[in-house]
């Protein structure tokens, strides 16, 4: 990946760290402070911090750091896995669009306008009346919402590159598809689907984030960023660390995302 | 009254002087031409004149224009004060300067209202007039795109010239023209001088630079090589490498010898006709093409000539008729020569990953990349940049490697000199000759410059301009073509 060989420039750098910091936390931070997301303890209700849990307690008295930290593993593995899906469907359609043309390229042009023109988090909540299991609903619907990106992306990127003269050369010169996809498209689609993607993960987790908060997403008692806040909202009087936490946390993820995203020129 | 009087101008890069100092003076009525290949800093020259150099270069000496002297690279506002209305500047490539959704007479006007204050009434009324001079009377309510090439240009030099500066300065005014348009912009530049003004040219153009006439400046890898009288430094150039560039001009390159080619037909088009977008480009045309024999194609731009080439190599199908290769070829017999070079390489590639993959897929023998390398007199050193990174003559002869890795028979050349200077030019056209001559190779060079054409090439296949009839398939050995 060349664009990652060198040094990344700043703007990229500090995406990167924090995206490490939230994702080490989500990981490690369970194992340093051993406990349970789950176990209630109603005489710790709203209590500050502990041994056994480092940021502090919620309404239930379950440990705000074993909370957390799931709920970091849980919103960005299901942000990459839609991501994932998404561009590779978006990338192999696009391609497809692009080499093809004529009616394949319109009927999934239609396709992709008619996606466009739903509200994405509808569509998700539409998915996820259908399909059983909530983790897997989101990874479906948002799946759906996010390849037309990744598909208008590597169209665009694909249909000039092709009418290049570059491609035509190599065809001339008896190169196959393959080599030509290798060599010369997908080192202009790749820098192009990195940004796309990091934006993605960012959409996805935002859009779990808010269904969550408006009580459609994710079910109590799973760990999971908006829910967590809308759980905490009544008692941001008595308990303002414990709200700021997952929305902190949040935050954080987002701005990471969106860091490591942009800066290209930079 | 000298116009303009520019002393010791010099360009720095940081502490790398990428221009020596140079002098120069434009009388009045008396045009300057400063001639130099791509990178010789001759651009670098009327941008430090003119005060427009990028922010990351310096310029020092002094610029005095009538009474007034400002410092070069010091006073950018003082300089900006003078575009369009002491020094106007006729852009590269001109059409794609004109808004393209405002109409001719609109853009025309608006030079007059805004640079020189015109109320608007009065600004459109002489933008009429000023069009009208040029013979584009009619064109004043069309948009850019409804105008030809050779009239956008015309429209463009209006607007630079509204602001009524006494110097022009043209930066490569017929960049990309075939001889015709070029003739065509000469005459117009020299008009301009008509009333007493000064008129500097910036060319790699030999003939733009014979017909502007006047004092001749020519530079290289930024010094000054030679000046004088353009028609003295013609007839007699001093400096070697004045009379190499000189030699190298197309019309006096060495008459090809014809090589003993085996004469055996490797391609024939049979009565082929060719249209884009509707329009007819070529119809019920018949050539062969034969080992060891290069076939010049020419004619003005947007006749075709790109088209037949795609046609021959079986990229463009035909409308009618049909082209014959012959039965022993292998599908990559027939390759390509681009006019852009950068365009026809991966960009993000290093040029030795690609040769490699193209050796590899053709099976080329061990050592073939360096034999070729040595043969086309290129650094192997080249191998690890990419495509951006190398000079365009370098890359057209990789490019011309890159080909002949694929063992062909037949090598369709689409205009592969025209964006390089007169040296460059000779080289790798000399080297396409001799491929031609001890290859067996049949070529077809496509080149908007009849000169070139004449003197390399077998059988000429000549183009008439835009629309379809085809002036006559007229060659040395009319036998081959029709």
């Amino acid at each position: 990946m060349t664009t990652f060989s060198n040094t990344l420039p700043p703007g990229r750098a500090i995406g990167a760290v924090v995206l490490a910091l939230m994702l080490g936390f989500a990981l490690v931070g369970p194992l340093l402070v051993p406990g349970d997301p789950f176990a209630q303890s109603l005489m710790k209700s709203l209590a500050g911090p502990d041994s056994g849990a480092p940021f502090g307690y919620d309404h239930l008295g379950r440990s705000l750091w074993h909370r957390l930290a799931h709920a970091l593993r849980l919103s960005p593995a299901i942000a990459l896995a839609a991501v994932v899906t998404a561009g590779a469907a978006g990338l192999v359609l696009g391609t497809l669009a692009a080499a093809r043309g004529g009616w394949v390229e319109r009927l999934l042009m239609i396709l992709a306008d008619a996606l466009m023109a739903l509200p994405g988090l509808l569509l998700v909540l539409i998915v996820l009346a259908i399909m059983p299991g909530t983790a897997m609903g989101f990874w479906a619907g948002l799946s759906l919402v996010l390849w037309v990106e990744f598909f208008r992306l590597t169209r665009a990127a694909t249909r000039s590159t092709l009418a290049s003269p570059a491609v035509q050369a190599a065809r001339l010169l008896g190169f196959r598809w393959p080599y030509v996809f290798r060599t010369h498209l997908w080192p202009e689609i790749a820098p192009l689907m990195l940004t796309a993607a990091a934006f993605g993960t960012a959409t996805a987790i935002m859009g779990i984030a808010a269904l969550g908060f408006v009580s459609v997403g994710m079910r109590a008692p799973t760990p999971e960023l908006g829910l967590m806040m809308v759980e905490l909202l009544p008692y941001w009087r008595e308990a303002p660390m414990a709200l700021l936490t997952p929305v902190l946390a949040t935050f954080a993820l987002l701005l990471g995302l969106t860091l490591l995203a942009g800066g290209q020129k930079a | 009254m000298t116009l303009l009087h520019a002393t010791d101008i010099a360009v720095f890069d940081g502490t790398n002087r990428l221009l020596d100092p140079v002098s120069v003076t434009l009388e009045p009525g008396e045009p300057l031409v400063i001639l130099g290949e791509t990178g010789s800093g001759k651009s670098l020259l009327a941008q430090a004149i003119m005060g427009t150099l990028p922010e990351n270069l310096r310029a020092e000496g002094q610029v005095r224009l009538g009474n007034r002297s400002l410092r070069a690279g010091a006073d950018r506002a003082a300089f900006r004060k003078l575009w369009g209305r002491e020094i106007a500047v006729l852009p590269q490539e001109p059409w794609l300067s004109l808004d393209p959704l405002m109409r001719a007479g609109a853009q025309v006007a608006e030079a007059h209202r805004l640079v020189r204050g015109l109320a608007p009434a009065q600004a459109r009324m002489q933008a009429g007039n000023d069009l009208a001079a040029f013979g584009l009377g009619a064109a004043v309510a069309r948009y850019p795109h409804e105008l030809s090439g050779g009239m956008a240009q015309r429209v463009a030099i209006a607007a630079a010239r509204a602001g009524g500066a006494p110097i022009v300065i043209a930066d490569e005014p017929t960049k990309g023209l075939d001889a015709a348009r070029r003739n065509d912009v000469a005459a117009l530049l020299l008009g301009e001088l008509g009333q007493g003004g000064g008129l500097m040219v910036i060319t790699h153009d030999l003939a733009l630079a014979r017909m502007i006439g006047g004092r001749l400046i020519v530079l290289r890898e930024g010094t000054v090589i030679e000046t004088g009288l353009t028609e003295q430094v013609f007839a007699d150039p001093k400096a070697a490498y004045t009379r190499d560039l000189i030699a190298a001009d197309p019309e006096h390159l060495p008459a090809r010898k014809t090589g003993a080619g085996t004469g055996e037909t490797v391609l024939r088009a049979q009565g082929l006709t060719l249209s884009r977008r509707g329009q007819v480009l070529v119809e019920g045309l018949d050539l062969t093409l034969q080992t060891g024999r290069i076939l010049g194609i020419t004619g003005p731009s947007g006749c075709g000539k790109s088209s037949l080439g795609d046609a021959l190599l079986g990229l463009l199908p035909p409308d009618a008729g049909q082209v014959i290769r012959a039965p022993y070829l292998p599908p990559t017999a027939c390759q390509k020569l681009y006019q852009d070079p950068v365009a026809a390489f991966a960009r993000k590639r290093s040029l030795g990953q690609t040769l490699t993959d193209v050796a590899r897929l053709h099976r080329a023998p061990a050592g073939r990349i360096e034999t070729l390398l040595a043969r086309l007199r290129l650094d192997p050193a080249l191998l690890a940049r990419r495509p951006g990174a190398v000079s365009g003559g370098e890359l057209q002869r990789l490019a011309l490697l890159r080909a002949m890795l694929a063992q062909p028979r037949m090598l369709f050349a689409d205009e592969p000199t025209s964006r390089l200077d007169p040296i460059t030019q000779r080289d790798v056209i000399t080297m396409l000759a001799d491929l031609a001559r001890d290859e067996g190779l049949s070529i077809a060079l496509v080149s908007h410059d009849a000169a070139l054409i004449d003197k390399v090439s077998d059988d000429v296949q000549r183009f008439a301009a835009q629309g379809s009839d085809i002036a006559a398939a007229m060659g040395r050995d009319k036998a081959m073509v029709a």
